[in-house]
């Protein structure tokens, strides 16, 4: 099925979108035709699952975005600087031209004190101040995975830290990039884009379209066997697995193109039903991920 | 299911899937050739019913079998709740008192749809999700929920 569809432009373009919106930056930001622009990561309430996510980036790949494409001032997995000289270049581009991309939910409860990024001239910075004080300055605030675009698993029943997606905090349009991990190549080519020519065609929740406009279940392999009525009754069989609870059908997104790992697999082609970690209301309303006794 | 009904099937599916690819286009090329594809779902419909039309005159009887069936069954709401998908029961769920099934409908697998059950009514959610989109045009009907 895969090799058949390597033949379709569709895909085959699609498969190419990141990387060539990602050259296509470079070689403006070498040839002095757009401006290497500062990026700040912050990492919030969450895993630190969407930096992961990115260093494991293959064509385009971490190193290109990172010595080519943008300057990272600050990131706390990956930035030498450490505790209050990493906060004052945090803190420094306050006022200056900066794209902020966010992953992790934003702890509310008790003005945020569950979630502290740091400490800055003697003060603790909270998830919350951080974002709202960074947030509305940026030129650009990208949600990176689900957490930061809706809540995500941060902000699972019964979320004892009142965790809301970034949006929620913040009066300007937040670009997001659900997903639990965000594919690497979902950030770098939308921030690519960005930087050529602002920002993308977004759908009606700020997704952009170049990633998120066609349903798993539409671009799935194994979508005839839905047609057909043919359903897996058990994981490990490789036919439609709706009847298991599969939420291909209600998730906009590209995995099956895309595929995850250097694009060696994802979750439906090794026999795991979909669980719509890139749909909003991700994790609570993709409840059941597995169901055996359906009719 | 016969094959007129087959091809009626199909090609209702395929135009509620070319609106929906008309939503998220943006490309003026696409649209128009999603645009072409609707009107040609439409002539082939045209000639489907004209060749309805006929078969009804031909056999000139009344008991001549609709194309589109219409839902009698009453339900009461315990009596939906047992049609929850589970241990080969069906999917129903209704909206606006009418009660639709949703078995395998690709949006409730599992019998559940962003959080909600199949077995009731799910008027309120519906309205506050999906007010003003064709969805229940495409659900098959299955009866009427009576208090």
């Amino acid at each position: 099925m895969n090799e058949k569809n390597i033949n379709c432009p569709n895909i085959t373009m699609r498969l190419e979108t990141a990387s060539v919106l990602v050259n296509k930056a470079i070689d403006a930001v070498t040839m002095n035709k757009i401006q290497k622009r500062n990026l700040i990561w912050l990492e919030l309430t969450g895993c630190s699952g969407n930096i992961i996510s990115l260093l494991d980036g293959a064509d385009p790949d971490f190193k290109s975005l990172a010595t080519q494409m943008v300057k990272i001032v600050y990131d706390n997995s990956l930035m030498a600087a450490e505790g209050e000289f990493a906060m004052e270049k945090l803190f420094n581009m306050l006022g200056k031209d900066y794209i902020l991309a966010v992953e992790g939910a934003v702890s509310t409860k008790d003005g945020g004190l569950y979630n502290v990024i740091g400490r800055f001239k003697g003060e603790s910075i909270t998830a919350y101040r951080a974002i709202k004080e960074l947030g509305e300055g940026a030129a650009y605030v990208i949600a990176v995975g689900t957490c930061a675009s809706d809540g995500g698993i941060s902000a699972a029943r019964p979320n004892p830290s009142k965790c809301v997606g970034v949006q929620d905090l913040l009066n300007r349009k937040v670009i997001k990039l659900p997903g639990c991990p965000c594919h690497p190549d979902w950030f770098m080519g939308t921030l690519a884009y960005i930087l050529l020519f602002g920002e993308p065609a977004l759908d009606e929740r700020a997704r952009p379209l170049m990633f998120y406009s066609t349903l798993i279940h539409d671009c799935c392999p194994r979508h005839p066997f839905f047609e057909q009525g043919v359903f897996a009754e058990k994981l490990g069989d490789e036919t439609c697995m709706f009847k298991l609870g599969c939420r291909g059908p209600v998730t906009r997104v590209d995995c099956p193109i895309r595929k995850w790992n250097d694009r060696v697999n994802w979750p439906i082609g090794d026999n795991s039903p979909c669980i719509g970690c890139a749909m909003f209301g991700f994790p609570d309303k993709m409840k059941p991920f597995i169901s055996y006794n359906t009719t | 299911m016969n094959d007129r009904e087959f091809y009626v099937n199909s090609i209702f599916k395929e135009m509620h899937s070319t609106i929906d690819s008309l939503y998220v286009t943006c490309n003026s090329c696409t649209k128009n050739t999603l645009l072409n594809s609707l009107r040609k779902n439409i002539s082939d419909l045209s000639v489907l019913l004209q060749g309805a039309q006929n078969d009804v005159q031909k056999n000139n009887t009344a008991n001549a079998p609709d194309i589109i069936s219409s839902p009698n069954k009453s339900f009461t709401r315990a009596e939906l709740s047992r049609y929850n998908g589970k241990n080969g029961n069906p999917a129903y769920v209704a909206v606006n008192g009418t009660v639709y099934d949703v078995t395998n409908n690709a949006a409730w697998a599992a019998a559940t749809h962003f959080g909600l059950t199949a077995g009731r009514d799910v008027t309120r959610e519906f309205t506050s999700c999906h007010s003003g989109q064709p969805i229940l045009s495409r659900l098959k009907a299955v009866g009427k929920i009576v208090t």
